[in-house]
């Protein structure tokens, strides 16, 4: 088990069996605190599943935070990361407002440059990027310790070894 | 996060380096909007240096095109990445802001 440092926005990080597990605090830093984590953790990918994987993260923990948490509160989201032979899975779970990003509704397109909307746009991004999407609302009574109400998972798919090679 | 702005005869030329995610965002909102709009110009946007983009990146370009309708101008989009080009196109954002392949293909959209 390999335990890291703690800073703005990650309070803590450690991998065990192959599985990144990190700590992020209720801080928008959490967000550039906790990719570099995880890039550090995956190495090398393919751009475009890096990026999908990075607007995943990115759009998740900050509609977290904007939305789900009291401003300046101690509540804190975590996130495992495991990478598969297929897909990397990241998992996050929380204490906040209950929310299922599977289930919102967005709207699609635009009209005009005045009624276009700014709110909501992470919305398409997370569903429709994501290779799989599942939410979960927990009974935080079942839980010893942190008790979380939320658990968020989404998938990127990735290339194999070999065919990345191959490419 | 970087900014730069210019002319390019009567066409306003935005270039913006770097993540235009929550914290590039909050570098850059205010610059990008006033490099733009008191100016009232059809603009260009250089995206080709921009390495990240995410919802947040993508509600300052909208605010800012409205904002800039309101004047009569136009914004066009450019040098997108396959990464970024693919968050624009989940996002439906070309109904809105037109992506083009290179600043003169911009430059004749927003003049057009």
């Amino acid at each position: 088990m390999e335990q890291r440092r703690q800073n703005s926005g990650l309070r803590s990080a450690e991998t065990t069996d192959g599985k990144l597990k990190l700590v992020l605090n209720n801080s928008l830093a959490a967000v550039e605190d906790g990719r570099s984590e995880i890039i550090r953790f995956l190495g090398p990918l393919d751009a475009m599943a890096q990026n999908r994987l990075e607007v995943l993260f990115e759009e998740l923990v900050s509609n977290t935070i904007r939305h789900g948490f009291a401003k300046g509160s101690d509540q804190s989201i975590h996130v495992q990361v495991e990478r598969g032979p297929a897909a990397i899975t990241l998992a996050f779970e929380d204490v906040g407002r209950p929310f299922d990003p599977s289930q919102a509704e967005f709207l699609e397109g635009f009209t005009s440059a005045e009624t276009a909307r700014v709110g909501g746009l992470g919305i398409p991004l997370i569903v429709r990027l994501s290779s799989a999407l599942h939410y979960e609302e927990l009974d935080p009574a079942n839980h010893a310790g942190f008790r979380p109400r939320n658990r968020t998972t989404v998938s990127v798919a990735i290339q194999s070894a070999a065919a990345e090679e191959d490419a | 996060m970087d900014i730069q702005h210019s002319d390019v005869g009567d066409v306003r030329k935005v270039v913006l380096a770097g993540r235009l995610d929550t914290a590039g965002v909050d570098l850059i909102e205010t610059r990008f909007g006033a490099s733009i709009v008191p100016a009232g110009k059809n603009t260009v946007v250089d995206l080709s240096q921009v390495t990240f983009l995410a919802s947040m990146g993508i509600r300052m370009l909208i605010a800012t095109n409205r904002s800039l309708s309101r004047k009569g101008g136009k914004i066009a989009l450019y040098g997108a990445s396959p990464a970024v080009r693919e968050v624009i196109d989940t996002v439906a954002l070309t109904e809105l802001i037109p992506l083009a392949d290179n600043e003169v293909e911009a430059i004749g959209i927003v003049a057009g």
